[in-house]
Formats: C-alpha cells, structure tokens, sequence
C-alpha cells in the first residue's frame, strides 16, 4: 500500500464525509462523543467523589499525618511533649491534639446525642478550615470557656417538625441560645452556643467543637492526652516525608497518612467505584463499536455497486477497505474531540455547581492522562468497528458487488 | 492484441446449466471499433465482462498482449485493469460524491507512473476534448445523463488505455446524445488509434464498428467486417 493509494482512499472518505448525507455524519459524531463522555464521566464522578472525601478527611479529621495512639493504647499520651517535638519538625505546619467525648445535648425540650471535639481554636486554624465555615456567630476563640460551637444539622431548624426531621437535631438552636451538655460521667454544663458551621463533611456538622480548656473541665485525662494528633505538612512536603520525619524523630505512637487511612477505610468502596467503572466503560465501548460497525455496514452494503464499479477501473481492494476505515477514523476522531469539549464544558460547570449530598460534595475530577486513555481506547474500538465491514465488503468479487 | 480460445462460462443454478459463453473462439486487433451485437441473454455483457477481467470463465483461455490472464493473480488482475484497460458502463457508474474532474482523475491517481501534475493535466485535456471542462466542478447529480456519460468516457480513456470496454453505453441515452457518445468513440478511436470494444442492441449502431459480431445463445453466430473504415 503506497501513499498515492493512502491519498486516494482518504480523498474518497473525505468527499463521502463531506458530501453524503450529513444527518447520518452528524448523528454518528454526536453518538461517538456521548459515548467518549459517558466513559470517562463516570468514572471521573467516582475520582470527584474520592477527591472531595479525602480533601474533606484532611481538612477536617486528620490533616495530612494522624498520630493515634500505639495498639493497646487508649490515648496519645504526654501530649505537650509530642507537640513540641512535632512542630519542631522541617515540613510540618503544625500538629494539635484532638480529644473527643460522647455526651447528650439538650435544648428545650430536645435531647440529642453527639461528639463533643476539644480542640486548641488558634491551632485548628492552621489546620483546618472549619473556622471559615461559620454560617452563623463566630468561631471559638483560644481561651473561650462556657461557649461552644455547633454544626448546622446539630443546631436544626425550628421551622421543621421532630417527626418530620431526617436527622435528629436540637430543633432550630440559634446562636447565644444556651444548651446544656451531659458528658455522661456526671459533668453537666450549660454552654453558650457561639457560632453555627457548615462544613459539607458530615462527621464534622454532626459535632460540637468546644476548647480544650472546657474539655479539661468535664475531663480532666484531656489535660495530657489525645485521641490522636493531626499533622498539617507546609506545601511541598509529601505525607509519607513526614510521617516518615515522625518516625525518626522517635515518635512512638501509630503514625499514618491520609492514604494509608482512606486505603483501609475506603480500600471497598474504591473496589466498587472500579468495577462500576470498568462496567461504564465496557458498555461504552460495546455501544461505540456497534454503532460504528452499523454506519458503516450500511454504508458498504448501500454502495456495494459502487465498489463494484471502483475495482472494475482498477481500484485496488486496499484502498476501497481504506477509505472506508479512513471515513471511521475521521468519525471517530471527530466524535472524540466533541466527546473532550463536551466533558470539560461539564468539569468547568461541575467546578461551579458541584454534586452535593449530605455525605460529600463532588466535581468532575479528570487528568488530561484520563483523557488520553479513553480517547486512545474509544479510538482503537472505532478502528476494530469500521475496518470489519469494509474487510468484508472490499473482499466481495467484482460481479457480486456490480449486480447488488 | 486479444486473443480468444473456446470461451466458455456456464452458471449453475440448482440442476440447471445455463451456458452463457459457449465455445467463443475470436481475436481482436489493436485499433479495431468491435460491435458486440445479440439479442437480450446472449451473452454480450458476460463476454465483455470476461475480456474486460470482470469475471472469470469456466474454461478457454484469454491472451492479452502476449499475457493468458488466467494466471493473474487478483492484485495482477486489478493493476491490469488500472494500466490497459478503461471502462464504460451503461449507467455511468460515475462516484457520486466526487467532482467530474476528481472522477475523471480517479484512475490517473493510482498510476505510480503519473505524477499530479501529469494526471491533473491529463483530465484538463480529456476534459476539454468532450467539452465538459466548464463542468470540471459539478457533481455528477448536476448533470444530464448524457454528460455523465460523457465523463464517464473520459474517465475511461484518462489513462490512455490499450483497450476500451463500453458495455452499452447508450442504452439509457436519448438518441441525440446516444451519437454523440458514438461519435466520442469514433472521434477516439480514429484519433488515438484506440482499441474499443462495445456491447449493443441497436441495430443503428452498426455504422460506427469495424467489425461486428453477433451473438445467440452463448455462440458467435457472425463475425464480419463493416464498410467503416479501419
């Protein structure tokens, strides 16, 4: 096969392309770009999903390094010592310790379970974005006692009935309303409600956040233990650098990263969001190839005669088979480009207006390395599709062909 | 130049024979306008179809130019039909989504022999001679039937093929662009000494063949020469 054949096959599918029907040329790009959408759209989805869960662990549960306490162990102890050795260290933005007790909340007539965090207010800041969440009130300060802070779904609203609510709550708490919090070894306290926050993180708007200072109060072991400590690593600094840094330095608690928690946490539901993934894409590729094997069956079978009368001047059967596999490609290609435009058009719009639930918000989270696979796959199952037909077709003898 | 043996090509269709070519023994010369005349079913079409390596025969043997084409393989066979051969066929079989002058220039482009400019030239000149070139741009659903055929000629002959295969080129023409068809091959034949072999029905068409031979069921059952000039 030479290039002057190359030329003719490709100036026979290019003229089919631009002068057959249009409706059929059209309609098969808009079917190859929805398909090279819903591969890649769904799984993009799941990776928004993950992003969004992680970004939401670190931010408001773990930082980026989770110190936890030794197996055995109940608390992180000798806290301050901890502290002192961690924020030392290169690379680490700063660790605060995390002390969290179960408690019933009461308000009026409601009563609620929760977990109540002790947190160091000025440290949480450098940690975590939970001050800038305020949707009402203000954020705890460093030496507050007798206030707390509540999460939205916490607080409730007035307006909606108990029995009507899809999450238990204090039935519409405002901020300077005061609620009594019963730790459950005998402390009772009437805290001030200081500020609202909504985080998006469920874990987190289900909390109360008070300071450590009150915690020391209702629990003395607060003083000098932890439940664990997060770790905020300064830009540039990977996770495993730093829990490797904690490691060296002596620190004898457990130490892991983000990754290694969300591996073990979510190690299932990422198997799911694979497969599911894997589905999506084979049914989107079975959906591209037999649509392309169509158009082009019917294109070959509709110009039987003709390729008939190609062959009778002298056409050589390659480049009948060619210019039919070069119209797929053309197809193909251009079906993939709108299928790309399509698909960020979403990302961007996604990135504005993402896919909120009351467990996680969601973008559109693709790599131009996502897009490249896809393209290259949905490419090669293009190709497979179109060349069958033409194989076929182009193998047909000349009086076959003529007398169809 | 085309060399004939006890043709035979017979179709089997459950138990029945039909023999389509029986026994056709003939030869044809270079420059010669040969009328290949029968009744519908003879077996004129299937003939030119043989020659023209279209089809292949149950048996007998066809020598072009020295070659037995039996023993070409199918890419022998196309390049054959490529370098000596052009064709016209009764419905013009032009490619509908090219231009006349992409059609015209179709076969010139796969010759390894032509450059662009040469074949680009080539259909200029073709173009020009059926007078069509203002046309050049047109796609073959824009234009009569008798200027597609026209075209179709000129696709044909772009090549400068030794033989010209026309299988009733006329038969879907009013008889005012039917002469002028026969007058292209005329004009082509008696100007570039172009061997052209034809298949018809028309009884009026015998004046422009040097040599006719008539057909019936599957047998040449005439063979002889016209008054017209060889």
């Amino acid at each position: 096969m030479g290039k002057k054949e190359l030329k003719v096959a490709f100036l026979l599918a290019l003229r089919s392309l631009q002068r057959g029907s249009r409706s059929s040329v059209i309609l098969t790009i808009l079917i190859i770009g929805m398909c090279f959408t819903n591969m890649i759209f769904l799984p993009g989805l799941f990776n928004g999903i993950g992003q969004s869960i992680t970004k939401q662990v670190v931010d408001y549960e773990i930082g980026n390094v989770l110190v936890s306490p030794k197996t055995g162990g109940q608390y992180v102890g000798d806290v301050g010592a901890t502290l002192d050795l961690i924020n030392g260290m290169p690379g680490v933005q700063r660790a605060t310790p995390h002390f969290t007790k179960g408690a019933t909340l009461k308000y009026r007539q409601r009563i609620l379970g929760a977990s109540v965090r002790a947190i160091s207010p000025n440290d949480e800041k450098l940690i975590s974005p939970l001050y800038t969440k305020m949707i009402a009130g203000s954020y705890l300060g460093q030496d507050d006692t007798g206030e707390v802070i509540i999460g939205k779904p916490v607080a409730g609203d007035a307006s909606i009935r108990q029995e009507d609510e899809f999450q238990s709550s204090l039935g519409g708490v405002r901020v300077g309303d005061s609620i009594s919090i019963d730790y459950g070894n005998g402390y009772v306290k009437d805290y001030r409600v200081k500020g609202i926050f909504f985080t998006g993180w469920s874990q987190a708007d289900s909390a109360v956040y008070t300071t450590s200072t009150d915690m020391a109060l209702a629990d003395p072991r607060s003083l000098d233990n932890a439940d664990y400590i997060t770790v905020k690593a300064k830009s540039g600094y990977s996770e495993t650098f730093i829990k490797n840094e904690l490691i060296q330095y002596g620190v004898s608690e457990k130490v892991q990263t983000t990754s290694d928690l969300l591996a073990k946490s979510m190690g299932r539901a990422l198997q799911s969001f694979a497969i599911i993934n894997m589905v999506s894409l084979i049914v989107s590729i079975i959906i591209t190839t037999v649509v392309l094997f169509i158009v082009i069956t019917i294109k070959t079978i509709n110009s039987r005669r003709q390729i008939g009368i190609l062959k009778a001047i002298g056409v050589d059967k390659e480049v009948i088979m060619h210019n039919y596999g070069f119209q797929v490609i053309i197809l193909g290609v251009l079906g993939i480009i709108l299928g790309i435009i399509v698909t960020l058009g979403l990302a961007a719009y996604m990135a504005i207006h993402p896919v909120v639930t009351p467990e996680w918000s969601a973008t559109l989270y693709i790599t131009p390395m996502d897009l490249l696979i896809n393209s290259v796959i949905l490419f090669c199952a293009a190709v497979v599709a179109g060349y069958v037909p033409a194989y076929q077709v182009s193998r047909e003898d000349i009086q076959t062909a003529m007398r169809a | 130049m085309i060399t004939i043996g006890d043709l035979q090509k017979i179709y089997r269709m459950g138990d029945v024979e039909v023999r389509a070519l029986d026994g056709v023994t003939l030869d044809i010369a270079k420059g010669e306008f040969l009328g290949i005349m029968g009744a519908s079913g003879s077996g004129k079409t299937t003939l030119l179809h043989m020659l023209g390596l279209l089809d292949i025969p149950t048996s007998g043997s066809i020598v072009i130019d020295g070659t037995d084409v039996s023993q070409l393989n199918d890419y022998e066979k196309t390049m054959f039909r490529l370098y000596k051969f052009g064709y016209v066929f009764q419905d013009y079989a032009l490619v509908p989504d090219l231009t006349v002058m992409e059609n015209v220039s179709l076969p010139a482009m796969l010759r390894k022999d032509r450059t662009e400019e040469q074949y680009h030239d080539a259909s200029i000149d073709i173009l020009t001679k059926i007078g069509m070139l203002d046309r050049q741009d047109h796609l073959p659903r824009e234009l009569s039937g008798g200027q597609q055929q026209r075209v179709s000629i000129a696709r044909a002959i772009v090549n400068k093929p030794d033989i010209l295969f026309a299988d009733e080129p006329c038969a879907n023409l009013d008889t005012e662009n039917s002469r002028m068809v026969l007058d292209l091959f005329r004009d082509i034949n008696e100007e570039m000494q172009q061997t052209i072999v034809m298949v018809s029905h028309e009884d009026w068409h015998k004046d422009y063949f040097h040599r006719i031979i008539s057909l019936q069921d599957g047998k040449v059952i005439s063979d002889g020469t016209t008054g017209t000039k060889h």
